[in-house]
């Protein structure tokens, strides 16, 4: 399925730019999320995605790209972006975000990480299988945050359920 | 330019309207409308607690806006204030452990929101660095390394050591705004006019909300001395940490009147 170097530099640089989204989208959240629980909880994971955008896009390098080559995502996965970054009460937002794109995202690492050649690339596998360990262990916090906060359901299944009929995040496959 | 938090004006300064609260704090502008208290009371300690935790919600929403609205920054800038999130959301937590362990809570007493509504109208990302890390934290470093010092003195232990731990980070977000400031003016000189003005801003914006001078009473009935008077001693050593020049340390003890934290011992 990647068999070669430039299908990998562009899936990295897809995986990168959802971290990038995701890094700006809980900081502009930051400020207008009245609950200080849930800020403090944005604040740890707005460091974790920068980490991961810096760890994917040093490695797009090796992959014979420019450091921090970033590609946008095909236009079905950009508007579940979209729609989840409008939540805008604190319970849709952090469902939006845990529930309804993470879930997704994990599985595409962990497809990427079926997909590839354990020994050549095995550079991104150790980076994939780090974010999917950060991932989880934030869908956690996340989901402590919603019983701590009383927190409504939101709009999380649902967007989970398009994020999941997006065949592929990259942008030529659509 | 975010479109989620508008603008409010004061006179003629345009300033930046609040960040989101939860609904237990009440927001206050001036220092005068702050619980000062001028004792060592259980109930000074607990405000001065809340004080900081809250200062520190701020300065994470600060770090956070400037990652968001300057998304051409570059990469290892935005490393740096992404880091800086997180070491801002771990004050709150530390802090928040402690005022409950002394038996506080949140919105306890009134707060300020005054750094972000100053800092978050500049529209550069340089005049946030000078603003935010470069004056408002390098002043909490002073503020801090003596509270750390006469908290430990009175016999309080594991706050003057939650101190030191949070002191210690800002120390990082002061340094790597220093070194960005002249990275980004050597790179283009106009950048300078930026900084001037954010100076120039923040000492407008100040002077709306300061102690009047002379002093005046708070609140809660408490005596607040002159704007100047409440000038810091100045935490040299650290300032030195944070790659302040020589020059700057100098022209910075000139206005707190020369008066300055005497460095901890070094263990031997």
């Amino acid at each position: 399925m990647l068999k070669s170097v430039s299908a990998r530099a562009d899936a990295v640089g897809t995986f990168r730019h959802v971290s990038v989204w995701l890094m700006e989208t809980v900081a502009r959240w930051t400020p207008s999320t009245p609950e200080m629980e849930a800020k403090v909880m944005f604040g740890r994971h707005i460091w974790d995605y920068a980490q991961m955008a810096d760890a994917l896009g040093k490695r797009t390098f090796e992959l014979r790209r420019h450091e921090h080559y970033t590609a946008p995502p095909s236009a079905g996965y950009d508007a579940v972006l979209k729609d989840a970054s409008a939540a805008r009460a604190t319970g849709d937002r952090i469902s939006a975000l845990y529930d309804g794109i993470l879930p997704g995202l994990i599985a595409r690492y962990r497809d990427y990480i079926a997909g590839t050649d354990k020994i050549l690339d095995e550079p991104t596998i150790v980076i994939a299988e780090r974010i999917v360990r950060e991932l989880e262990r934030q869908r956690a916090e996340a989901s402590d945050l919603k019983a701590e906060l009383k927190l409504a359901s939101g709009s999380g299944p649902l967007l989970a359920a398009r994020e999941k009929a997006v065949r592929s995040m990259l942008a030529e496959a659509g | 330019m975010s479109d989620e938090i508008g603008y409010f004006q004061v006179g003629n300064v345009t300033l930046r309207a609040e960040p989101a609260r939860d609904a237990c704090f009440t927001v206050v502008y001036r220092d005068a409308e702050m619980h000062e208290y001028d004792d060592a009371s259980d109930t000074a300690r607990r405000e001065n607690l809340h004080r900081h935790m809250t200062n520190e919600i701020t300065s994470l929403e600060i770090a956070a806006a400037c990652l968001y609205e300057f998304p051409d920054a570059p990469w290892e800038l935005r490393l740096e204030l992404a880091r800086q999130c997180w070491d801002e959301s771990r004050h709150v937590r530390v802090l928040h452990r402690r005022l409950l362990e002394v038996g506080g809570y949140k919105g306890e007493f009134p707060i300020g929101t005054l750094e972000w509504n100053v800092t978050c109208a500049l529209d550069s990302l340089i005049g946030r660095l000078t603003t935010q890390n470069r004056t408002l934290e390098a002043g909490a470093m002073d503020v801090v390394g003596i509270l750390a010092r006469n908290v430990r003195a009175s016999g309080d232990d594991e706050t003057a050591d939650v101190l030191e731990g949070i002191l210690a980070d800002e120390v990082q977000h002061v340094r790597f705004a220093n070194r960005w400031i002249k990275r980004l003016v050597a790179e283009d000189r106009r950048q300078l006019m930026k900084v001037a003005h954010a100076v120039r801003f923040l000492m407008e914006a100040n002077s709306k909300f300061q102690i009047k001078d002379g002093g005046e009473l708070n609140v809660i009935g408490v005596q607040l001395a002159s704007p100047e008077a409440r000038i810091p001693a100045v935490n040299v050593e650290d300032r030195k940490l944070a790659e302040f020049t020589d020059e700057e340390i100098h022209e910075i003890l000139r206005q707190a009147g020369f008066r300055t934290l005497v460095p901890n011992p070094v263990p031997a």
